[in-house]
């Protein structure tokens, strides 16, 4: 196929599309809103993903000790700790130090522990960082088997739930995504076989003079292209926008509250694009290929 | 040998047998009229050479192939080595004389290069040069029949069928088509044209086949239009 030849089609399409304006619009629009459904979906699956995984790095186990043991007992259970596998590093942090981090993270507030230095209601405890997060409930419960340990704990709860949250979201999108897909393929197809219909003539003489079949078929599935491409530049243009906009304000309004930010603008975009331009694309392409079957019949 | 059908028959779903039995055997450089009344079948042989239907049984043979044979993506390849012009011109209304026949070559993916070259030769042959730009809205039915004589040709085709080519045209106008055609046979090219036009037929003296219900009930080689 030679390059004038799509050049022939790009410009048919376009032709198209600006005679057809009310329906070539109606088709951007339903390519563009179901596009933005679906990257509000994937900006959330990616952000709390993000966050799983940065809380996942995170994870460390606490291990707090019960009162009044001695500093040798209190060697003995690093040195146990130690000894288990995936176990990279043990830190002690005596109940005294505990109180004064916990004071200093108060700021201006730290009056409020003021009189329970002699009275420390924390307890000794051991920070236990691990080599790979998942080893988490396997040591977790070699530690809780050991004497002398009041109790053990890390992030599981948070980082189970996140998961949920991301499999409730995926599971959500599909559907939400499936429906708005097929009524933009099959708003397009209508766009498509409008214009097909329009054409019906110059279909009729490029077949007298021997056209081949792609080459009847090109301009219309071009058209389509065009229409679910040009529906997910315009989503992408918006989306971008606004999560940029949407992460700014949150970086300023509630700088230093969160342990956690937004994924960053720019991993986000290059994600959007690339997954809405394809969907953009491949809504476009079936629209016109069902047309062009159901009333190309050449 | 141009074109030869040999035992073609053709029934519509409806059972209408529409031919029966047909065989014919048309010469390189040849000139037929196929003649006969209204619902003989001569639209029917045309749209069977042109694979638009394919024959319940026989031979379509075509520049030696046969047709009945072509698989659906060859057919664009045999309509280009057949040119053909109906009674209602079929040109676009939104392109000019130029761009109309320039179309029939640009859907074939001629080079622009050939088509700038092989259009103006193709409209001073029908004696359109100057009419070039014109949109067909601001042509006369002969002159426009005659844009159309010039897109069926431009590709070079080495068959050029013609079903009722004057049927919308007043007897003056239609001898300028008449004119054209011939001069398109004499530059080689077969000539295959289903008309009721009797004087036409008359008075050109070339050969004519007739049919009626269906059957050949004539063929002459420098017949006239029979009764
Ligand atoms: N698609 C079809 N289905 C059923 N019958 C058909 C079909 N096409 C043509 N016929 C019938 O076949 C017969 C031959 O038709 P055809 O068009 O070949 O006639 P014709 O010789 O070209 O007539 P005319 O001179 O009026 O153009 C007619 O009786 C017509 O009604
Ligand atoms: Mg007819």
């Amino acid at each position: 196929m030679k390059l004038r030849t799509y050049k022939y089609f790009f410009k048919e399409s376009v032709k198209s599309i600006w005679r057809n304006k009310v329906m070539s619009l109606a088709s951007i629009g339903s390519v563009m809103s179901a596009l933005l459904v679906i990257g509000i979906f994937l900006i959330l699956v990616l952000n709390v993903d993000y966050l799983a995984q940065k809380l996942e790095s995170q994870v460390e186990i606490k291990v707090h000790l019960v009162d009044g043991l001695s500093d040798n007992i209190i060697k003995d259970i690093q040195k146990e700790i130690e000894g288990l596998e995936g176990v990279k590093e043990i830190v002690f942090v005596s109940k005294d130090q505990a109180l004064k981090e916990f004071s200093e993270s108060l700021g201006e507030n730290s009056y409020l522990l003021e009189g329970l230095e002699g009275d420390n209601p924390l307890s000794d405890s051991f920070v236990v960082t691990l080599v790979d997060p998942r080893l988490a409930p396997k040591v977790t419960l070699a530690i809780k088997a050991m004497s002398n340990i009041e109790n053990v704990v890390y992030g599981k709860e948070i980082l189970e739930k996140l998961l949920d949250i991301t499999y409730f979201l995926r599971i959500g999108s599909l559907a939400i995504v499936g429906i708005l897909f097929l009524i933009s393929v099959f708003i397009i197809s209508n766009t498509i076989k409008l214009t097909v219909f329009a054409r019906r003539r110059e279909i009729g003489i490029m077949k007298y003079i021997g056209a081949t079949d792609w080459f009847v078929r090109g301009p219309f599935f071009f058209e389509g292209v065009l229409l679910g491409f040009l529906g997910s530049i315009i989503s992408i243009s918006l989306l971008a926008t606004g999560y940029y906009f949407l992460s700014r304000y949150i970086e300023q309004q509630m700088f230093g509250l969160l342990v956690v930010s937004l994924m960053p603008f720019n991993e986000v975009l290059n994600t959007l694009i690339v997954a809405l331009l394809i969907f953009g694309v491949i809504i476009g392409s079936l629209g016109s290929m069902i047309s062009i079957r159901k009333f190309l019949r050449v | 040998m141009m074109i030869e059908l040999v035992n073609v028959s053709k029934t519509f779903n409806n059972g209408h047998k529409a031919l029966k039995n047909i065989n014919i055997k048309i010469d390189n450089g040849e000139f037929v009229f196929l003649v006969g009344p209204s619902g003989a079948g001569k639209s029917t042989l045309i749209k069977l050479l042109l694979k638009e239907i394919d024959p319940d049984d026989g031979k379509i043979i075509i520049n030696g192939k046969d047709v009945t044979k072509l698989k659906r993506r060859e057919i664009p390849y045999l309509r280009r080595s057949i040119g053909v012009v109906f009674q209602d011109f079929r040109l676009l209304p939104d392109k000019t004389v130029y761009e109309n026949v320039a179309f029939a070559m640009e859907v074939t993916e001629a080079s622009p290069k050939d088509i700038r070259r092989q259009v103006p030769i193709v409209l001073s042959l029908v004696g359109l040069s100057k009419k070039a730009n014109l949109y067909p809205n601001q042509l006369s039915g002969g002159e426009q029949q005659r844009v159309s004589l010039a897109r069926a040709i431009v590709n070079g085709p080495s068959i050029l069928i013609a079903d009722e080519p004057t049927g919308n045209l007043d007897p003056d106008t239609s001898w300028e088509v008449m004119k054209s055609l011939n001069e398109i046979n004499h530059r080689g090219t077969t000539v295959l044209m289903a008309t009721h036009a009797k004087d036409i037929v008359n008075a050109m003296k070339k050969r004519v086949i007739a049919i009626e219900d269906g059957t050949i009930t004539r063929d002459d080689m420098k017949g006239g239009y029979g009764i």
